[in-house]
């Protein structure tokens, strides 16, 4: 029997390879590959030259230092000259973490459109880095090359989570959990100064620039950010979806320093507040515990001076900051032109908000795992259910939807790590305390800009200029 | 099976005098510059190979419950094994292997000669087999428990003072491990020391105890609401006394599972929830001193959990400045090094007038006034938390009050954790 077998097959085998030559060339033409390897122009060598440029640190102070919009034309050239200084290193960077993963999650479709998406922002970049930004024609093409940026790489975490989701057989959780870190981290920043540039642009051009400018908005940043107001905004929102989905709300109440206010990225804060919401509002409905009070205590430090050198090492010390920038030539960096940013860097206002629930606490056994992508420890079935472009699990989850990103990522459990990611962008962070059988305490700690009450009286750009022309006259 | 001392009784505790007349001459010269005197290492060497048997909440009291002559013996023999080996032994090679400098430093060369002068008395008891030499045993014992109430103030001021020749966290190291066995040597010592006294008490029946009772050290059914009122209570008491003409103390509420109960050693309970709550009375009494309106009220919540007790001390006494925050669970950094190093210059006084009231060295700190900042209530307490396999954390809103967290494993059956945290020297 084995010896009839035998001879049978390699014909067949035979047979099949040749019909597939026959039709395709091998190997096959790279753009008719499913996922093309690489399709962008940047070179490897132009890639290792740039991941291994040191990565200057990002702080708060550095995005409000270009003044107030309306700019004017040589404030708005610096700001693009800032932007495109720290953008090729980093995505550079990012492309080689994903180059170092293992050729069975790059090749799958998702992750690699990810992958290629890096490639095709660092190409675009290459005339700018080259040289100078001096006209602002050339700023104008830049600025289209952020809008293109910006867009290209707005749906990043589900096609990454999915992609992800599907490779989870040959990848070990921690590892992804570890790359997702510090991809997402990475990905805050680079986002950021795209965005920054983009706002200051469109705030100092165009119809923009003729109407009356509001005094607290230097592009994404807001100099008198109001914990309070974000609270209460992210309550309605949340509370309503509670509503539609129970039928009822839980009542919030905010003491402390109600009236505190910060110089922060409001985005960010209201994406972390309404995550932080939804879990404190699903469980005390879940608990039967509507009746109970969310308490939200706002607490603002008094102004500690500190340098810009002390404040960057404090946020270089843990690993999750590494892939940003490192201890590595830090102090040459601060001692450097470049990090002189006047007196915004003196001191660090500091913002924390407590989230008080009375729904029942995490069980123990969930503890280990809350900081984690939930995704990265489904079983078949919930990978099966998140997988699919339907989550089953919808209600609340849809809220994920909301914030920076207007992707959604429901059911994926990215809730609380990617909160925490933002909190500790700009050296704060996010702790937890659970009471098993009574509730959950959660901690938010943001750290604003010093100095800001100089920063809000500043005039704009526009009033400079108004002032200087009324001078020449 | 055990290794009987090759020494007649009489000459054992010959020996013993002997070691304490040594002792005495040394101490006399203790303010000089005297380095402890090399010792043959190998007797060390034995006991240090000896293994360490943890024993747990659960059977401290179920061994103590029906108390037999025999049981009280064979708890009289396991004291005099463990106390030389993993608990004395273990502390004094480690000792051994820091560098000369920092054992030469006075107040921890005191340390030092304590500890080997304990572990030559211990090492030296043969078996104890009748009632009568448990009795001399204990009078032992209670002799070196009092001989080391000086220990911690010591140990914490030489660290202080050693700060710059040994890397901090070494030394944090070094002292939690101290501290963890100290707590050791001493639960399973006055556990001992009780029991005793509890045979020997004319209405002792050897039968099962009733449920609300102490075993020992051992309360069976602690319960955590009034604990805290009790501590409270003395602790507004405390910072009542000394902060000026009718100062306003804050109000402390109790809510959650005010019925919790669980079995702990009541005077290590005390001193942890004694050192929260003075911490956060004292914070209040500060931010509030020299306003009209009333400080606001500490708020404790008790939650039971099917394993665990968590006791959480909500203040608003203006939170913890950030420069501090990062030193908090130290025995030796921090910018406040030397404040602290001047005020535990007076608490080995303290500890020696206060022990005549009771021979306990936490009631000797608990009761410290008020001003008297040592920064070191915080890592202590976490020590003591840690010791029985719970654990204490602190969160704070800068500018509004602190949350501090302990948690209470409720079952009492984890063993005491000789080594947690730091893993300390490979025992």
């Amino acid at each position: 029997m084995l010896k009839a077998a035998v001879p049978r097959c390699p014909p067949l085998l035979q047979r099949r390879w040749q019909t597939h030559h026959s039709h395709q060339p091998f190997p096959p033409d790279i753009h008719q590959w499913s996922h093309p390897p690489s399709k962008a122009t940047v070179s490897d060598d132009e890639i290792s030259r740039l991941a291994a440029k040191p990565r200057r640190p990002l702080t708060l102070a550095d995005l409000v230092k270009h003044g107030k919009p309306p700019l004017r034309d040589a404030d708005l050239l610096s700001s693009a000259n800032f932007t495109v200084s720290l953008l090729p290193a980093r995505l550079a960077h990012r492309i080689q973490a994903l180059r170092n993963l293992p050729f069975i999650v790059v090749a799958n479709p998702n992750v690699s459109t990810i992958y290629n998406n890096y490639l095709h922002s660092l190409s675009t970049l290459e005339p700018f880095y080259k040289k100078p930004i001096e006209t602002i024609e050339e700023e104008m093409k830049f600025t289209e090359a952020m809008a293109d940026l910006v867009r290209t790489h707005s749906n990043t975490i589900p096609t990454m989570a999915k992609g992800f989701l599907q490779c989870r057989k040959y990848i070990d959780p921690a590892e992804v959990t570890k790359f997702l870190d510090q991809h997402l981290r990475a990905r805050i920043g680079t986002r950021l100064v795209a965005e920054q540039h983009l706002a200051l642009h469109m705030a100092s051009t165009g119809e923009a620039a003729k109407q009356k400018p509001d005094p607290n908005h230097v592009g994404v940043i807001d100099l008198g950010l109001r914990p309070a107001d974000v609270i209460r905004q992210c309550e309605g929102f949340v509370g309503e979806v509670c509503e539609l989905k129970y039928g009822v709300r839980p009542s919030l109440v905010i003491d402390g320093d109600t009236d505190a206010e910060f110089a922060h990225i409001p985005m960010h804060l209201e994406y972390i507040i309404t995550e932080l919401l939804k879990n404190a509002f699903r469980a005390t409905i879940e608990s039967g515990n509507e009746r109970e009070p969310i308490e939200v205590t706002i607490a603002s430090a008094p102004d500690v001076s500190t340098t810009k050198l002390q404040a960057l090492r404090k946020l270089s010390v843990s690993e999750e900051n590494a892939y940003d920038f490192s201890q590595d030539g830090l102090e040459e960096y601060c001692s450097s032109s470049d990090a002189d940013i006047g007196p915004l860097n003196s001191a660090a206002p500091c913002i924390t908000l407590r989230i008080r629930d009375r729904g029942g606490g995490i069980p123990p056994e969930a503890l280990a795992n809350i900081w984690s992508y939930s995704f990265t420890t489904f079983n078949n079935e919930q990978a099966a259910a998140a997988g699919g472009d339907n989550g089953t699990d919808a209600g609340l989850n849809t809220i994920a939807s909301s914030g920076s990103d207007q992707s959604s990522i429901a059911g994926l459990g990215y809730g609380l790590p990617l909160s925490r990611a933002y909190a500790e962008y700009f050296g704060g962070g996010i702790a937890l305390q659970s009471m098993y059988g009574w509730g959950t305490d959660v901690y938010l700690t943001l750290q604003g800009i010093g100095k800001m009450e100089e920063a809000k009286r500043a005039p704009s750009g526009y009033e400079i200029l108004q002032g200087e022309m009324a001078k020449k006259e | 099976m055990l290794r009987v001392a090759p020494l007649s009784r009489p000459r054992a505790f010959c020996v013993a005098r002997c070691v304490v007349s040594q002792n005495r001459r040394w101490a006399s010269s203790r303010g000089g510059r005297n380095p402890p005197p090399w010792r043959p290492a190998s007797t060390l060497d034995d006991w240090v190979d000896r293994p360490i048997r943890p024993i747990s909440l659960r059977q401290l009291f179920f061994f103590g419950r029906t108390l037999t002559e025999g049981r009280l013996l064979s708890s009289a023999n396991y004291v005099r094994m463990e106390l030389p080996t993993s608990r004395l032994a273990h502390r004094l090679r480690e000792m051994q292997r820091l560098p000369y400098v920092v054992v030469t430093n006075p107040h921890l060369s005191l340390v030092y000669e304590l500890y080997y002068k304990s572990f030559e008395t211990f090492r030296r008891v043969p078996v104890i087999r009748t009632l009568e030499e448990n009795d001399e045993f204990c009078k032992l014992i209670s002799d070196n428990l009092k001989e080391h109430l000086a220990v911690i103030p010591n140990l914490v001021m030489g660290v202080l003072e050693c700060q710059d020749l040994v890397s901090p966290d070494t030394m944090d190291q070094f002292v939690q491990a101290m501290l963890r066995a100290r707590i050791s040597r001493r639960v399973i010592a006055e556990q001992h020391l009780a029991l005793t006294d509890t045979f020997d008490s004319p209405w002792h029946v050897p039968q099962i105890s009733s449920e609300n009772e102490f075993v020992g050290e051992v309360l069976l059914r602690c319960n955590a609401k009034e604990i805290i009122e009790r501590c409270g209570r003395f602790t507004q008491d405390i910072c009542k006394s000394s902060a000026g003409v009718d100062p306003i103390v804050p109000e402390i509420r109790i809510q959650g599972h005010v019925n919790a109960t669980f079995p702990y050693v009541l005077s290590h309970l005390e001193y942890i929830v004694g050192e929260l709550l003075r911490n956060s009375v004292q914070a209040v009494m500060d931010k509030y001193k020299d306003t009209k309106i009333p400080p606001p009220p500490i708020d404790v919540l008790i939650c039971e959990a099917p394993q665990h007790v968590v006791i959480r001390i909500s203040d608003q006494g203006g939170g913890i400045p950030r420069d501090i925050m990062s030193y908090l669970w130290s025995f030796c950094k921090g910018p406040r090094r030397a404040t602290r190093l001047q005020n535990f210059k007076d608490v080995p006084t303290l500890a020696a007038t206060m022990q005549e009231m009771r021979d306990s060295s936490l009631s000797t700190l608990a009761s410290r006034p008020p001003g008297l900042r040592l920064g070191m209530g915080l890592p202590m307490s976490r020590v003591y938390a840690e010791y029985w396999a719970g654990g204490l954390e602190l969160h704070t809103l800068e500018g509004y009050g602190v949350d501090a967290f302990l948690q209470i494993s409720k079952l009492g059956n984890q063993n005491e954790q000789l080594t947690s945290r730091a893993s300390i020297d490979g025992v």
